[in-house]
Order: C-alpha cells, then structure tokens, then sequence
C-alpha cells in the first residue's frame, strides 16, 4: 500500500531544512538510519540545485517535493518551473568526481558534487521536463522493515 | 555560529550551528576566513554538534583548507552519523584528518 505526501517550499535556501525534516519524518520509522540519511542528503542537495542553479537564486519560485512510501522503495520527486537543467550533467556525474588525488589540494573540489552525491546516495535517478515542469525522479529501495 | 578558544597553541573552532549546509556556507566560510587570517594555522574544527553537512557545507570547510596553505594544519573532530558518512562517501577522509574528539585532535596537531 503505497502512500504519499506532497510539499511545497519557496526558493529559499533557508527553507531547506524545513523539507528535509519533513521528509526525514515521513520515512524515519521505516527505514534504517543510513537509508534515512541518504535520502535527507539526496533531497537537500536536489533542492539547493534548483534554488541555486534553476532559479539563480531567486526567491518566490515554487519547489514541488513529492514522497511516496512504497512496501520496497521510496520515490522522491522534486519538481520545479526553471529552465531545464542540461541533460547530460546527470550522466555525467558519478563516484569518479570524488576519484581526487587527495595529496593535490587543487584537485579537491570545492562545489559540483551535489548530482554525484544524488546518484550515489539512491538506487535510480531520472530527470525529464515536459510542458514548462522538470522532474528529478529518485529512488531508493529499501530492504523488509523489521516489525 | 564559531565559537573558539586556544589549547595548547591550536586554534579549537567549534561549529555551533547543527545544520552547515547551503544556507549556512557563505557566512561559515567569512567565520573561518576571520578565525584563520588571525594567524593561527593549525586548526581543530569540531563538529561534535553538527548534524547535517551537505555538499556546499563540505566545500566551504575544503575552501578553508586550501585557504590555510601548506605550512597549516585543519583536522576534524567528532564527525559522527550522517557527517561522518558524508566525509567517507566522498573520500575527505583521505584529505582531512578525522578524531573522534577535540583532545586528540589538539594532543596530534600540537605534537
């Protein structure tokens, strides 16, 4: 049985947080603490991306995050009206962005990791726009919760 | 949100904010920059009551790093949960050195 939530913010990094409690409560009990902490991860760096690179910053612009609990997964989207983002930057963004040579601190990145995280931290992630609305779809699947 | 105190000649800042993420970074960062253009060059952040580190959070401490030069010194103390993972999944633990409190970061920075 599958239930969902949907929730809207205004594009505003300090409301952020806000949303990953939301979302961290909806699923808490359901998930082991790992799970719980990638899907918050996942969520906020989804967000901060839209807010910072979607709108540019702008405030008043709506971000759309739905959460739907299935018996063996969790689906988030995060829907917003910004200009699509470039499509292969998803591709693109793998563990490799964290294969530094960690004694070369000018190889450390500094920014650019939230996609890599996403992918990293969920199971699937997709992202499509369609009639003006883009759409990150991920998901995590989650193993049989205790009872 | 830093607050910080001198033990043994290393700079102990602690992060009193439990979220260091985007909202947080900019003025995270200005807070470093003062603590470090103060002279002090090995540095012990604890994170001890951090919760959340998100991607911009963990640039604003990696900016710090690199802001300290070669002759400086920033380790971490008490990382722990989704902090701690944050660091391992992105290998940052390989570029800073983690403790699991302040007394050891001090007693290996002042060594």
């Amino acid at each position: 049985m599958a239930s969902s939530i949907s929730l809207m913010i205004d594009s505003d990094l300090d409301k952020v947080a806000h949303i990953a409690s939301a979302v961290r409560g909806v699923c808490a009990s359901l998930l082991s603490t790992d799970d719980a902490d990638a899907i918050e991860l996942s969520v906020v760096e989804a967000i901060n991306n839209v807010i910072k690179h979607g709108y540019h910053g702008q405030p008043g612009k709506d971000v759309q995050v739905l959460v739907s609990l299935q018996p063996d997964r969790v689906v988030i989207e995060v829907l917003d009206r910004a200009s699509p983002m470039q499509s292969d930057l998803l591709d693109q963004a793998t563990e490799d962005r964290f294969a530094f040579d960690e004694t070369n601190l000018d190889e450390v990145p500094e920014g650019g990791m939230g996609l890599a995280l996403i992918r990293m931290n969920m199971d699937e992630v997709e992202y499509s726009s369609a009639g003006g609305e883009n759409r990150l779809r991920m998901v995590k699947k989650v193993g049989p919760r205790a009872s | 949100m830093l607050t910080s105190e001198v033990r043994s000649n290393v700079l102990v800042i602690h992060v009193g904010e439990k979220r260091v993420d985007a909202s947080k970074a900019p003025s995270f960062k200005d807070e470093m920059t003062k603590c470090i253009e103060s002279g002090q060059n090995q540095i012990v952040l604890d994170l001890s009551a951090v919760e959340f580190v998100d991607s911009s959070g963990l640039g604003a401490i990696v900016s710090c790093l690199k802001r300290l030069g070669p002759r400086g010194n920033l380790a971490i103390a008490g990382a722990k949960g989704a902090v701690s993972r944050l660091f391992t999944l992105t290998r940052m633990d390989k570029v800073f050195a983690l403790h699991d409190t302040v007394e050891a970061a001090v007693e290996r920075l002042s060594a």
